[in-house]
């Protein structure tokens, strides 16, 4: 129905449009004139199934290729682990899968799941956990009992799991390898501790005290139906599929529902932190505190952020830093919005050794002259124009839909929110943005992140022979007070003697 | 159960190759040659994702413009004579200027500053910091002209225009064999891209030349320099690939990207980039006969103003015996053991292909002897690269506990010999066909990754290879195998890097170390004769010592797994003492010339 009637739009604009491709090519792509886009948003309920256990189930079908994916949604993550265990829920989640179940052996089961061409994975991340198979149609009712059975049933087998724990123990050796791993990892240690999962990392002694047992009891407490939810998408019936997890899931007791996810407690200390490491290009990470997913001026930040450094090429920050100086091929800032608490801003950038405090600089006048004066019209349009236009990319793809409508369900997202969203953007005024850029943009609150080599990059271009006006040190930020960080030991994370 | 279950496997692998996805794109030619895929599918409704690509990479370069194929990429963002900027005269005259003063400047360093450079004078000849006054004052010429010239520049036009209308993802990249430009787009602004596409095509300014040349050092420093084993990986790969052009990098040699000029990048241009080298794709919702008319009014305005490009030429010289590669860096300690394979297209391709996917994953041969049952590795992998004009083999991995790299190549050879010498099973074979089938599906689920499908097939030579990839897969057998293992994995026809961690202790093995290896029947025989070999070592002078190396080095793959700790011992201790004697030789001749 829907198609037909797109492609009698088309015919009826292809009728009118061939005069006007016959014409001379418009001299500017603002004089194309574009036909209407019709679209109207999916809305959850046209896809939601319950089972008779209450298990939402989102269901699209899609014909065009003999492919099912099953995607199941648990709620509960790494935020149900006491830090000293650090690390246990990505390790139960990979074992789920890697570890057997009752009725086979891992290497029975890995080869059984290989030659039937079902692709299985487990994971549990700091959040949400999640299970899912995708294999041929025709082979999903061998594959879905073997999946379930993993599922429900996980071996946990003891050498798989020494295997893995010494895998996980050999790549903490290169913990300190790259900078920018070292730069996420100190800037979440100062923002969120080093408890709170948000930053916190798993370390050699957390993770070698972690026992088959501590595995056994994560996964009871989080895989079952009180906390999950499933999205099926491809080449199966909705009602079939419906009747099928019906009668699979029928005997599925459940449990306790995970609790709700803590805040953060810690404070920090703005100002600017050094890791020292020898290398020829220095990260740059400026993060503080951000907003709530759900904030009433969420979209008016979006929009600045945008703006300022969060729409690539067409952003200040890159423009600035990247085009206009060449400082950097990476550049630029982003809010990481939270549901449950304010999330973090983060700008960042890479950049040799002497131009450090000249980026640095720039990203703090950006900042700067978003909170000062208001963007231009244009500025405002285009990433107006752009969420709008780009809003149908949300719901892609089937599976991203479904997993959307998830997502919003478990987080509680008002029921209107895609509804309105495009006239929320459309309202957003220079006033909007500069109120926006005000209250949520805080230079004198963030933490600057600096790794690299420590000397050269607090002396700048100084002795360069840059311009005037692009001479830069380190000493113009927080009155040129700083704090070097420890060097830590890679696997414990404990900090070291310097030598 | 296995029976039944292989039955399954059986009736499903010759299933799919029935029920297989044909790739059916409706192809499009422009009479100046421009092709293009059109590839209208609606279960992403409302999205387009276009782009187009052409053959060209970094192995259509030479020395001193390598990086060139990538920098043009980056440039190819800089907008064109309309975009991008105020006043397209004014523009004009400025990037005249520049190409001027910068042309004058090249030739000054790579004279005056060369030679500075060759005497020892300067450490680098393009640092601003070793400027002459002569050059200095150009400098300051150019960069007064630079920032005049922003002042009617619209910075980063080309992508505002896009972003402002929806498009989204939009990127370039460049490989060693094509480079390729592509964005999503809502499905009615096909014209807006029809439009974009074909002006940067037709007339790209090059503007902000030497902004972009700092970004892609930049780039460089980024994804190179700063990485664990960016650098050395750079050096292995010049190493391994001899003459052929894909022995540098294809971001490119430092001092080249210092060095461009604008008439270098133009004619880079002009030489690649003219229609009929190009091919346009097309993938989403969209309407065929719509499609087409956009493409003949805006693709068909671009004319072909050179001669063809002439084909790559240099091919790779046959590896006339082992290569070993050792560095440092802060990484884990790792090992790589790399052959020449086969072009892609080749007929052997795809079992070179199938025998990385015996090795490869949880039921792997990889993962079930190194990581598994022999427990010295931590993780481990093979790959076949098959690229346009030629391929490599690839074994990597990354040792675990007391194992050692030497360890893990002992045992990368190992299984080299069982795919030599046995043939692998019905069942493991068919396994891999069993994924390959519904592998086919997977990877044509979404207009991105059918775009990039369609356009690097089409740049290697033809998108039906998508459709007879698979069945050549389908057809491998385990003879296949075995005959392809023989013929290209070759002890003396291959580069091993062997990268391990700065500053990291070495692990001295010890005689309790070879004790505890060697089967309980075998130390008593061993165990005494090992200290009147020791006894023997101390006596050799430095000749001697390196050929017993040198002997057990070329028995090393006849050495049996039992007597490897031992046969490692002994050459450790073989190389302390001739270290020994070396530097003894050495603060002896000093004192000899002091």
């Amino acid at each position: 129905m829907n198609h037909a009637m797109k492609s009698t739009l088309i015919a009826v604009v292809m009728a009118t449009g061939s005069t006007s491709f016959a014409a001379d090519i418009p001299s500017h792509p603002s004089e194309i004139q574009f036909r209407e886009l019709q679209f109207t948003p999916p809305e959850a309920q046209d896809f939601r199934y319950e089972l008779s256990s209450g298990v939402p189930v989102f269901i699209a079908e899609s014909n065009e290729f003999p492919l099912v994916t099953i995607s199941m949604s648990f709620k509960g993550g790494e935020y149900l682990v006491p830090a000293d265990k650090a690390g246990l829920a990505g390790l139960t989640g990979g074992m789920i899968r890697s570890g057997g179940s009752s009725t086979m052996g891992p290497e029975e089961l890995d080869e059984e799941f290989d030659f039937l061409a079902a692709n299985v994975s487990t994971s549990i991340g700091d959040r949400n956990a999640r299970a899912s198979i995708n294999c041929l149609t025709s082979n999903l009712d061998s594959a879905f009992d073997l999946f379930m059975d993993m599922l429900r049933n996980p071996r946990f087998d003891e050498s798989r799991f020494a295997i893995r724990k010494d895998q996980i123990l050999e790549s903490f050796e290169s913990r300190n390898d790259a900078g920018v791993q070292i730069a996420i990892r100190e800037l979440g240690f100062l923002m969120w501790g080093e408890d709170h999962f948000e930053g916190r990392q798993p370390t050699r002694e957390s993770i070698e005290s972690i026992t088959i047992d501590d595995m056994k009891a994560l996964h009871e407490q989080i895989f079952h139906p009180g906390n999950l939810m499933i999205a099926v998408t491809g080449d199966v019936e909705p009602n079939e599929i419906l009747a099928f997890l019906e009668s699979k899931l029928s005997d599925w007791e459940v449990g306790q529902i995970s609790p709700d996810i803590p805040k953060p407690t810690k404070t920090y200390e703005p100002g600017v932190y050094y890791y020292e490491k020898d290398q020829p290009q220095v990260q740059v990470l400026i993060g503080h505190r951000g907003i709530e997913r759900d904030d009433p001026n969420a979209i008016d930040v979006e929009v600045m952020n945008q703006i300022l450094g969060g729409s690539g090429f067409t952003s200040r920050i890159t423009n600035t830093v990247r085009t206009q100086e060449g400082l950097a091929y990476t550049a630029g800032s982003t809010f990481s919005n939270r549901v449950e608490y304010p999330g973090m801003f983060l700008s960042y950038f890479f950049t040799k050794t002497p131009t450090t405090a000249l980026a640095t600089r720039l990203v703090f006048d950006e900042i700067g002259k978003i909170q000062t004066e208001e963007a231009t019209t244009e500025e405002i349009e285009i990433i107006q124009n752009s969420l709008i236009e780009t809003f149908p990319r949300n719901f892609e793809s089937k599976s991203a839909m479904m997993n959307l409508f998830i997502s919003d369900e478990r987080t509680g997202r008002p029921a209107d929110y895609w509804k309105n969203y495009r006239d929320r953007v459309r309202s957003v005024t220079a006033s909007d943005v500069q109120e926006a850029a005000l209250n949520y943009l805080n230079p004198e609150q963030a933490v600057i992140m600096v790794v690299g080599p420590v000397d050269e990059i607090k002396a700048g271009n100084a002795d360069s022979e840059a311009d005037a006006n692009r001479i830069a040190t380190m000493a113009e930020f927080f009155n040129g007070e700083s704090t070097i960080l420890p060097q830590r030991d890679p696997e414990s994370l404990k900090p070291v003697d310097s030598e | 159960m296995r029976t039944a279950l292989l039955t399954t496997g059986l009736l499903l692998a010759t299933s799919s190759i029935s029920m297989a996805q044909q790739v059916e794109p409706i192809e499009y030619t422009l009479d100046n040659g421009m092709h293009f895929l059109l590839m209208p599918r609606d279960e992403q409704p409302n999205i387009i994702t276009a782009g187009w690509i052409s053959p060209v990479g970094s192995v259509n370069e030479r020395p001193g413009i390598t990086g060139v194929s990538h920098f043009l990429e980056h440039l190819l963002f800089k907008g064109t004579d309309y975009i991008g900027t105020s006043d397209a005269e004014g523009d004009l005259a400025f990037r005249n200027q520049l190409t001027e003063i910068r042309q004058k400047m090249r030739a000054y360093t790579t004279d005056v500053q060369y030679k500075r450079f060759y005497r020892g004078e300067i450490d680098n000849p393009w640092d601003p910091a070793n400027d002459t006054p002569e050059l200095r004052e150009m400098r300051a010429q150019m960069t007064a002209l630079q920032d005049e010239q922003a002042g009617i520049t619209i910075k980063n036009e080309f992508d505002k225009v896009y972003t402002g209308n929806g498009g989204s993802g939009m990127n370039a990249g460049t490989s060693n064999d094509f480079t390729v430009f592509y964005i999503n787009i809502p499905s009615n602004k096909l014209e807006l891209w029809s439009w974009m596409e074909s002006d940067r095509l037709n007339n790209p300014s090059l503007r902000e030349l030497d902004a972009e040349r700092f970004v892609v050092i930049e780039e460089r420093r980024q994804r190179l320099e700063a990485t664990a084993t960016g650098k050395l990986d750079e050096q292995f790969d010049s190493m391994f690939w001899v003459a052929s052009p894909y022995n540098f990098p294809v971001i490119g040699w430092m001092s080249d990207l210092m060095a461009y000029t604008e008439d270098e990048v133009r004619e880079y241009f002009e030489t690649y980039y003219q229609p009929a080298n190009l091919t346009g794709v097309i993938v989403g919702d969209f309407e065929v006969d719509e499609a087409k008319q956009l493409i003949d009014s805006y693709f068909g305005r671009l004319e072909n103003k050179r001669a063809a490009p002439s084909p790559m030429v240099t091919h790779s010289v046959p590896l006339l015996g082992e290569m070993r590669f050792t560095g440092e860096c802060d990484c884990q300690d790792q090992v790589e053991v790399r052959y020449r394979s086969v072009a892609y297209g080749n007929p052997d391709e795809p079992v070179l292909d199938v025998i990385a996917d015996l090795l490869n994953g949880r039921t792997g041969r990889l993962y079930k002897s190194l990581v598994e049952k022999q427990g010295i590795a931590a993780s481990a992998r093979a790959g076949n690269r098959s690229q346009h004009f030629a391929g490599s083999f690839s074994f990597s991995a990354t040792p675990k506990g007391d194992a050692s790299l030497e360890d893990l190549e002992l045992a990368w050879l190992e299984q080299i010999d069982l795919l030599k010498t046995e043939p692998v099973s019905d069942r493991e074979l068919q396994k891999i066909k069993n994924q390959s089938a519904a592998d086919t599906f997977r990877e044509l689920q979404d207009n991105s990754s059918l775009f990039f499908q369609l356009a690097i097939t089409e740049a290697y030579g033809g998108y039906e290879y998508l459709n007879t990839y698979p069945r050549a897969i389908q057809e491998v057998t385990a003879e296949d195998i075995m005959r392809v293992a023989n013929e290209y994995f070759k002890s003396d026809a291959r580069a091993t890097a062997l990268y391990t961690r700065k500053g990291g202790e070495a692990k001295l093995i010890t005689i309790d170390d070879v004790k505890a290896s060697l089967p309980e029947e075998m130390v008593g025989m061993i165990m005494p004769n090992l200290e009147a070999q020791l006894a023997e070592l101390d006596g050799m002078n430095a000749e001697q010592l390196r050929q017993g190396m040198a002997e057990i080095e070329s028995q090393a793959e006849m050495i049996p797994p039992q007597m490897k700790k031992l046969m490692d011992y002994i050459q450790q201790e073989m190389q302390i003492r001739l270290d020994a004697i070396e530097s003894n030789g050495a603060e002896s001749s000093e004192g000899g010339e002091g």
